[in-house]
């Protein structure tokens, strides 16, 4: 261990407060709450969708308010997934290189995740 | 941290059995956990039948049997025998509690006394506590104050008084703190349960003058964060105190002042 010889007090203070950690906290709070409606809906109108053609889903995806949920949906969904494997992964994974490598590829992965189906929606809802 | 390998030397062994005196009738058998670093071996689990028609009730009377009658090398903390001191904390029957106000016949079957989890173990019984003791002197467990000192007491409402009950009974017998599988992967940097609780009893105090500062101290995702309410403190408390839901009135007061 690199700090073997220093005083337990200092290792337990080691680099201080990072003094952000109500925000992670809160997000993820917000977020929670924010996918109990909205996983409903995403899940009833998918089932209600069912066997629908391409116009039918256009006609409805087109609809302010299912854009703005669906949105909503997207957004909220891969925020809350980023701050959950960020936890999961700062828990776990204690190799600094193997966890920060990890951390890193999460949130590339949620920001292209969340991009591309913004996109996709805007693109059907928008242009047909 | 999350280890899928044990260390080398981690894996018990059976021990020595030492089977109880001629005559007894009310026997039970109690596995110890033995371990000395010293010498280079295994730990082990030593077996003990005791005669409970000659022992007092609780568990830690049964090791202080043990160590004045049967085996006088048997290595453990104890003092206060009322629990007040918080000393004579082991993982009795698979849960953290504390020796002296554990009955034995609250034991269904053998009884096992293991040190507390995940600490390096001194020897036997004893585990190395400097850790969560640097952690409690780190939150600065003492009041603080610009006000200058009165003349008299510091005064206080009867409300304000009572916001500290189920904060200041805890003994720092630190079963919370090893029974948390967050402290455990991540000690070095989450404070724990304990340590939380004590932080709680000076954020709560109305007399205190530096909540700011203390909250500032662990608003952060290791030192507070960490807690994900897995509950296990709140359930092996041996004063049936609630950490849990004092880390919960931190991150109240945090998220009030965003």
């Amino acid at each position: 261990m690199m700090d073997q010889m220093r005083s337990q007090l200092g290792r337990v203070r080691g680099l201080g407060s990072n003094k952000h950690g109500v925000g992670h906290w809160w997000a993820q709070r917000i977020t929670a709450v924010a996918l109990v409606p909205l996983s409903i809906w995403a899940v009833v109108s998918a089932v209600s969708l069912t066997g629908a053609d391409y116009t039918t889903f256009q006609a409805w995806i087109s609809e302010h308010g299912n854009l703005v949920l669906m949105l909503s949906f997207v957004v909220a969904m891969f925020h809350h997934a980023n701050l959950g494997m960020q936890t999961v992964i700062e828990d776990y994974v204690h190799g600094e290189a193997t966890k920060i490598t990890l951390l890193i590829t999460t949130k590339f992965i949620a920001a292209i995740g969340a991009i591309s189906c913004i996109v996709a929606t805007l693109k059907v809802a928008l242009t047909g | 941290m999350v280890e899928f390998t044990l260390p080398a030397n981690s894996r018990p062994t059976k021990g020595k059995a030492h089977p109880a005196e001629s005559g007894a009738t009310n026997v039970r058998t109690f596995h110890v956990y033995r371990f000395d670093p010293d010498s280079g071996n295994n730990p082990r689990i030593d077996t003990f039948d005791l005669d409970l028609d000659k022992c007092g009730p609780m568990v830690l009377d049964a090791l202080i049997k043990i160590k004045n009658e049967v085996d006088p090398t048997l290595t453990f903390r104890r003092s206060c025998r009322e629990g007040v001191c918080g000393s004579c904390s082991f993982n009795i029957d698979g849960t953290n509690t504390i020796a002296c106000t554990k009955p034995i016949e609250e034991i269904k079957g053998d009884v096992k006394i293991y040190p507390l989890p995940h600490m390096p173990v001194v020897k036997d019984l004893v585990c190395d506590l400097n850790q969560p003791y640097a952690q409690y002197a780190a939150m600065e467990p003492w009041i603080k104050t610009d006000t200058p000192a009165p003349n008299r007491e510091r005064l206080q409402s009867e409300e304000e008084r009572e916001k500290l009950d189920g904060l200041w009974e805890c003994i720092l017998c630190f079963c919370c703190q090893t029974s948390c599988p967050s402290y455990w992967w991540n000690g070095d940097r989450y404070m724990g349960p304990a340590v939380l609780l004590q932080a709680n009893r000076w954020i709560q105090d109305s007399r205190d003058e530096a909540t700011g500062e203390r909250l500032d101290e662990l608003d952060d995702p290791f030192r507070l964060y960490r807690c994900h309410t897995i509950m296990n403190c709140s359930n092996t408390c041996p004063k049936n105190l609630n950490p849990g839901r004092a880390i919960g009135e931190i991150k109240e007061a945090l998220a009030k002042r965003q």
